[in-house]
């Protein structure tokens, strides 16, 4: 619970509140800082603050709102009844979420998102999001959330908690896996596919690429389904080797795919930038794609490009 | 003095509830000992509470007094209207499909968005969901498409002026597709790649074009992302041999009518687009002993020397 912190985003929390206490009347301290995700004292602080407000000359034309034994009460409804129009950026971001919806396997079976984006048109409007008279207003942006067919099979096992024999190719050590899991969580991020799984083989809980899951079939065995959000990606971890790596100019979209920790410019074009690393067959395969136009830095004597770049080239006959 | 969220309250109750629009005097007496005496500092705590309500999207309209002994004089109000979310009237299946829809892209303007529409998140965590790359300049950008107003940027150190058709999420990147007018044809663009962020981006005049109605980002993507902002000679074709290890993975990826031949130990050849080599090369490469380029005999050449260079570099620690 983080809650809000500088004066704007505490006043920005409270025009959404209060219009809500108002309809509502009479709800539980704890009910309101669940649903606005603040604490009891924020939320009792900020209360007091505003029941301080109102229209000059101050006196009976106030915010009619008070705490009392952890109930928040309201009066008379008056001033700040409706809330305030969506930003651009809110109205893009309800738009962008219900558009990426749509996509999620399983996601809008009976049309209800559909009907009620039809009827935000006119407050996407409001936010400069849609003109009301275009016809379909919301054409304009479009998600695309490709998935593998086995998509679908997992976020199923996960909604039901069902297990599943699958054979998985693990690209850091080139090879196929059979194992047994249970899917927990499937999410898209970055134009890939996850699934979090309890994975019988290594007896914890892991994350698997969709793209890399060759077969899957029901294993007919059934657990307590426990949805879990997803993890912190790999690179958050602080025990994740990292590298330090020189890009020439045709290796900056490196700096866009992956994730870094620093980047210092060396003003000819060329970068330097410290990342994590996944696994060393990983790092192989990008010096190997970048070839000429990366250097390894740092460990410079633990370069692993090499000799995978040998192993390819026995593939051709040339090693 | 009171606190900064108390006058600002005051300040947004004042000027949502005044029939008349109010001068920063008249606000000053209004709010009686809640401003600077001093002018200056009146005027400067005045613009920094006017800029704040503007951040949270309060729309403040000004006017300038025309005649009169006041004229020239500044007034403020806020037009209710303008001000006040349109009842939507959602029923709660609607409602709680939206809740689902930003419980699964969870972004902090998407629940602002939530709340201000009456519902929430809740405490369930919903077995999908999606990351969405935020990137500040989509407001801006998605505003001039609905309103087919043109839009100008600097990419790749060059400035651009584009009729904005649509925006496409694909691959976990953010594109805008519309036709260029320096290049006098359609191009999409990354928008992470906008140089300058969203307040390098200038819109111009609404209704400036007309959206060709047969449009449909999806399908006037390119379709070697490689492409984007450049057009590569999509003739060279490729034939790749795929080991069993990564043939149905491959297969998957580019379609079964890509498949030219099936070989017994499990492999397949491909036959695969070539035209931008760097393109070509970092896929076949990414497949490392998994794959190996069979012919055109010059692309297949081009592959070994660049391997041969990697595994002559040996410990990389020749720096440049």
């Amino acid at each position: 619970m983080s809650g809000p912190r500088n004066a704007e985003d505490r006043l920005r929390r409270l025009l959404v509140m209060l219009p809500w206490l108002m309809e509502t009347g009479e709800v539980p301290l704890a009910e309101v800082a669940r649903r606005f995700d603040m604490t009891e004292t924020q939320v009792q602080n900020d209360l007091e603050l505003v029941a301080m407000c109102g229209l000059p000359p101050f006196i009976d034309e106030m915010i009619d709102v008070f705490v009392d034994d952890g109930v928040v009460f309201v009066g008379v409804p008056r001033l700040f009844t409706r809330p305030l129009r969506l930003t651009a950026p809110e109205a893009f971001s309800l738009l962008a979420s219900a558009r990426a919806a749509m996509q999620l396997p399983g996601a809008d079976r009976d049309g209800a998102l559909g009907r009620g984006l039809a009827k935000l048109a006119a407050v996407l409007a409001d936010a400069g999001i849609a003109t009301t008279n275009d016809s379909d207003d919301t054409a304009g942006v479009v998600v695309d959330l490709a998935r593998p067919e086995l998509t679908d099979v997992l976020a199923e096992s996960a909604a039901t908690g069902s297990e599943l024999a699958i054979t998985y190719f693990s690209p850091a050590r080139a090879e196929m896996s059979s194992r047994a899991i249970v899917p927990r969580h499937v999410y898209t991020d970055g134009g890939n596919w996850y699934v979090v799984a309890d994975d019988d083989r290594s007896q914890s809980r892991r994350t698997f690429r969709v793209d890399r899951i060759e077969s899957a079939e029901a294993t007919g065995r059934t657990v307590e389904v426990e949805a879990t959000s997803p993890p912190e990606r790999f690179f958050d971890d602080v025990d994740v080797p990292r590298v330090t790596i020189r890009f020439g100019p045709d290796a900056r979209w490196v700096l866009d795919q992956y994730p870094i920790d620093e980047v210092a410019e060396s003003g000819d074009g060329w970068v330097e930038a410290r990342l994590p690393v996944a696994s060393e067959r990983w790092l192989a395969r990008l010096l190997i794609r970048l070839g000429p136009d990366a250097v390894l830095v740092e460990p410079a004597n633990e370069n692993p490009a090499a000799a995978a770049a040998r192993t390819v080239l026995a593939r051709y006959g040339e090693a | 003095m009171v606190d900064r969220i108390e006058r600002l309250t005051n300040l947004l109750a004042l000027l949502l509830e005044t029939s008349e629009p109010l001068s920063l005097v008249q606000i000053a007496s209004e709010l009686d000992g809640q401003y600077p005496d001093d002018d200056k500092a009146r005027r400067a705590a005045f613009e920094r509470d006017k800029a704040a309500l503007r951040d949270i999207g309060v729309p403040i309209d000004t006017e300038i007094v025309a005649g009169g002994p006041y004229a020239g004089q500044t007034r403020y109000r806020v037009d209710r209207r303008a001000y006040e979310l349109d009842d939507l009237e959602l029923a709660p299946d609607e409602m709680r499909a939206l809740q689902v829809a930003v419980a699964a892209v969870r972004t902090d303007a998407g629940r602002d968005a939530l709340w201000k529409l009456g519902g929430a998140l809740g405490d369930e965590v919903p077995p999908v969901s999606a990351v969405l790359p935020q990137r500040p300049e989509l407001p801006a950008i998605r505003r001039a498409v609905a309103v087919r107003a043109p839009i100008e940027f600097v990419y790749r150190g060059e400035r651009r002026t584009l009729d904005p058709w649509g925006l496409l999420l694909r691959g976990g990147f953010w594109y805008v597709i519309g036709h260029d007018h320096g290049r006098g044809e359609r191009r999409t663009f990354r928008v992470d790649r906008f140089e300058g962020g969203a307040d390098g981006i200038e819109v111009g005049s609404p209704d400036s074009f007309e959206r060709d109605p047969s449009f449909d980002p999806r399908t006037a993507f390119p379709a070697d992302p490689k492409q984007i902002g450049d057009t590569a000679d999509e003739r060279v074709e490729a034939l790749v041999r795929i080991d069993a290890l990564r043939a149905a993975a491959v297969e998957r990826e580019l379609g079964a009518d890509r498949v030219v031949e099936r070989g017994d130990d499990g492999s397949v050849l491909v036959s695969v687009p070539a035209g931008n080599t760097t393109a070509f090369r970092s896929w076949v490469l990414g497949l490392l002993e998994h794959a190996v380029v069979e012919s055109p005999p010059a692309l297949r050449r081009q592959v070994i020397d660049w391997l041969a260079a990697v595994a002559a570099s040996d410990g990389g620690t020749v720096r440049r």
